[in-house]
């Protein structure tokens, strides 16, 4: 029997798919085998010797549980803002409202962390050197390694929580309002709509939510870089600048490919476990 | 026939602009545009001025500048060198880290045997030799400087006079004295806002060319290596091994403690930037030792107090003998994949030669300049006292451009240090720990790049 020659219409995205998707991943998985460090030519093949280097490194290790931290403190406190404001927002006549709460997402990253960074200084901040002496508390937020954790995870979410909050909107105001109707005159309080009609109507935006999430915390670089460049020390260097330190200032390719690859798997993990979990919760709904 | 004739004159209007093109092209990527070759590309980095264009016609050379930030500048000259492409004939280099790095991994072109042939607008015996001597690696020059500097210090007078300080210190030891002086003299008078010192601490390879001053300072020597190896033949034939937990922390400890104690409670992050920000600002009374930084915040400053009561004063003089060290030069390089080497260093040697060191003072007119005629000619005279040039001149003759080893591994070893003392400054790991765990690292790294047998 012969191909349907209609498949061929998915010749020219299929190539562009492997041009810029497969080619750079097959790419990355063969540096990552490779002993190439540019001050120790010449380059050659390593097996996972690339990989036991990485494993064997505290910062490496330090760099994942910063990681991980971020990852839990951030997505906490974005999910609360977004769906929060989204509640808050959801309702007819509040256009611009909403148009002030996604500002910050047409913000750059670079820009973001450039005016948090200047608000945040503790010898010359608005906010690090005048407002919360005022208050009584004596703490640089960018130097002291805890506050700058917290620091960063607040401009963070700050910078890209709009996203989130727009998913969460759209989820929100896709909810058919006769099901909130319908539990009404079975007696049912806000909470209980909330906790019974909302969140599960909700369940495919938050793991669309999440899943974006996860993505942006691994790859989450430049308003760390220009805030604090991963410190003081190592307090908030994140995988994404462990990995850039070791290509640009180390020069060794072949670890921080191997960096990538970890990465890789770590997002793919999380976002395989994030997909069954939503499967699961949608199989149980539909029973 | 007349087909014939007007296939010969397409040809010719063809060949006419490839006739006209036929100039050699010279790409550059570099950082700073209205600060580098302000002279050269204007103010925006994106104009040809009257002084370009003239060396492009007598030289049949076309110049292609691409300015980016800093960091991107220095991504781009890395990948453009592994790749090999030679898309830039020149790029853009620093004396610790990349001229060691990439003249060692074969991505430079030594630049001795073209020293003669463009004397006319860079004469080899005309400049400073320390400022060559930062890109001698094995005894080849692999590049030429741009803007420069050695160490030094900026100071407030006004404050040092308020607290009874008449001079500034010679010696470390003195300095330490003053600073808590200083800092007693503030507490005294309910000024919480000003710092006795500014120096930088982010992690990271920025504070890494004035801590190994320090240590230099300290130990006599660069330390980093038993017996003051500085080469990678030294250390392989002495078999010398990372001292970093040895001779190398007591200069470390000073930074760290000097940070801790007198400068802002932010210093664990910051970077030159913030240093010059600080000292514009009028919240730090003391700079150093990358004095550069302090000229820069002069520039922009409207604090009064900071404009006219800086002063200069040589680098203090460490328990060795030796004063603490910060030299760097801003220089280019061939690329050893560059196709018109010749024309590119032509190029090279127009940007970086007299004429455009002059260029760069009067655009810029910090008191630093490469070139002995132009630190005591009559633009940088006129404008700072002479005991600053002369301050300044004694600190490039004082100075020991290795004072860090020249290895090929020396840029990751900037990067860890640096990252050590942010760590150690900001408390997250004591003094030992940090150096403990650079010293297991730099065991580890040096066994790794085959230079020990064991």
């Amino acid at each position: 029997m012969r191909p349907d020659w209609r498949f061929w219409f998915l010749a020219p995205m299929t190539i562009a798919l492997a041009t810029v998707v497969l080619f750079p991943t097959g790419y990355l998985f063969w540096m990552s085998t490779q002993r190439w460090v540019i001050t120790n030519p010449p380059r050659r093949f390593a097996g996972l010797d690339n990989f036991t280097r990485l494993f064997g490194r505290d910062d490496f290790w330090q760099a994942m549980s910063v990681t991980g931290l971020y990852l839990v403190l951030s997505t906490v406190l974005m999910v609360a803002l977004s769906l929060g404001l989204a509640l808050a927002l959801a309702g007819t006549g509040r256009g611009v409202l909403r148009a002030i709460v996604v500002l910050p997402m047409v913000i750059p990253p670079v820009v973001a962390g450039f005016t948090w960074r200047f608000l945040l200084n503790g010898e010359i901040g608005f906010v690090g050197a005048y407002l919360l002496p005022m208050t009584g508390l004596d703490v640089n937020l960018l130097a002291e390694p805890r506050a700058a954790l917290v620091s960063i995870v607040i401009a963070d979410v700050w910078s890209r929580f709009p996203f989130m909050f727009l998913i969460f909107l759209a989820a929100l105001q896709s909810i058919p309002r006769d099901l909130y109707e319908a539990a009404r005159m079975d007696g049912a309080n806000p909470i209980h709509e909330f906790l019974f009609i909302t969140l599960p109507m909700m369940s495919g935006a938050i793991f669309v939510a999440l899943l974006f999430r996860l993505v942006d915390t691994i790859n989450t670089f430049e308003l760390i870089y220009v805030m604090t460049k991963g410190g003081p020390g190592r307090a908030t260097q994140l995988l994404s600048l462990f990995g850039w330190d070791m290509t640009f200032q180390e020069y060794d390719f072949g670890t921080a490919a191997a960096l990538g690859v970890v990465m890789l798997v770590i997002a793919t993990i999380g976002a395989t476990l994030m997909f069954r979990r939503y499967q699961r919760s949608e199989r149980e709904m539909s029973r | 026939m007349k087909l014939s004739t007007g296939l010969f004159s397409s040809a010719m209007l063809c060949l006419a602009p490839a006739a006209a093109f036929a100039q050699t092209e010279v790409n550059i990527v570099a950082f700073a545009p209205g600060f580098a070759w302000a002279d050269l590309f204007g103010a925006t980095g994106t104009e040809k001025t009257d002084k370009l264009l003239a060396f492009e016609a007598a030289n049949d050379i076309v110049v292609n500048i691409e300015f980016a930030d800093e960091e991107t500048a220095r991504q781009k000259v890395l990948l453009d060198l592994i790749s090999g492409t030679g898309n830039y004939d020149l790029v853009m280099l620093g004396s610790d880290g990349a001229v060691q790095t990439f003249s060692y991994a074969g991505y430079l072109e030594p630049l001795d045997g073209y020293l003669a042939s463009a004397t006319d607008y860079f004469d080899p015996s005309a400049i400073y030799p320390q400022f060559l001597e930062a890109n001698r690696v094995n005894g080849q020059l692999w590049a030429l400087p741009y803007y420069s500097f050695g160490a030094g210090v900026i100071y407030r007078q006004d404050i040092f006079e308020r607290y009874g300080i008449t001079a500034f210190p010679t010696t470390t030891e003195e300095l330490e004295q003053v600073l808590q002086t200083i800092k007693d003299g503030l507490a005294a008078d309910g000024i919480t806002d000003v710092y006795p010192l500014t120096m930088r601490g982010a992690p990271g390879e920025e504070p890494s060319l004035d801590l190994t001053g320090f240590v230099y300072a300290y130990a006599g020597q660069p330390a980093w290596f038993e017996g003051g190896a500085v080469t990678p033949e030294e250390i392989r034939e002495t078999d010398a091994r990372p001292t970093f937990t040895g001779d190398f922390r007591p200069g470390f400890e000073t930074f760290v403690r000097w940070s801790q104690e007198f400068g802002p409670p932010g210093i664990a992050t910051h970077t030159w930037v913030d240093m010059m920000n600080l000292y514009g600002a009028g919240k730090a009374v003391v700079l150093l030792p990358s004095a550069i930084n302090g000229f820069a915040a002069l520039g922009g400053t409207e604090n009064e107090d900071v404009r006219n009561h800086t002063a200069f004063a040589p680098s203090p003089i460490g328990p060795s003998g030796q004063p603490i060290q910060s030299f760097w030069t801003f220089s280019v390089g061939v690329s050893a994949f560059s196709d018109n080497k010749d024309a590119a260093y032509r190029t090279l040697a127009f940007m970086t030669g007299e004429a455009a060191m002059q260029g760069f003072a009067e655009t810029i007119g910090w008191p630093y300049s490469t070139f002995p005629s132009i630190t005591n000619g009559p633009l940088l005279s006129a404008k700072w006292p002479a005991e600053t040039l002369a301050a300044v001149e004694a600190s490039y003759e004082q100075a020991n451009p290795h004072y860090f080893p020249y290895i090929p591994e020396l840029n990751a070893f900037m990067e860890q240090i640096g990252t050590a003392a942010s760590e150690a400054i900001s408390g997250t790991k004591t003094v030992e720990e940090a150096l403990a765990d650079l010293q297991g690292w730099a065991d580890e790294t040096m066994t790794a790049a085959g230079y020990y047998d064991n």
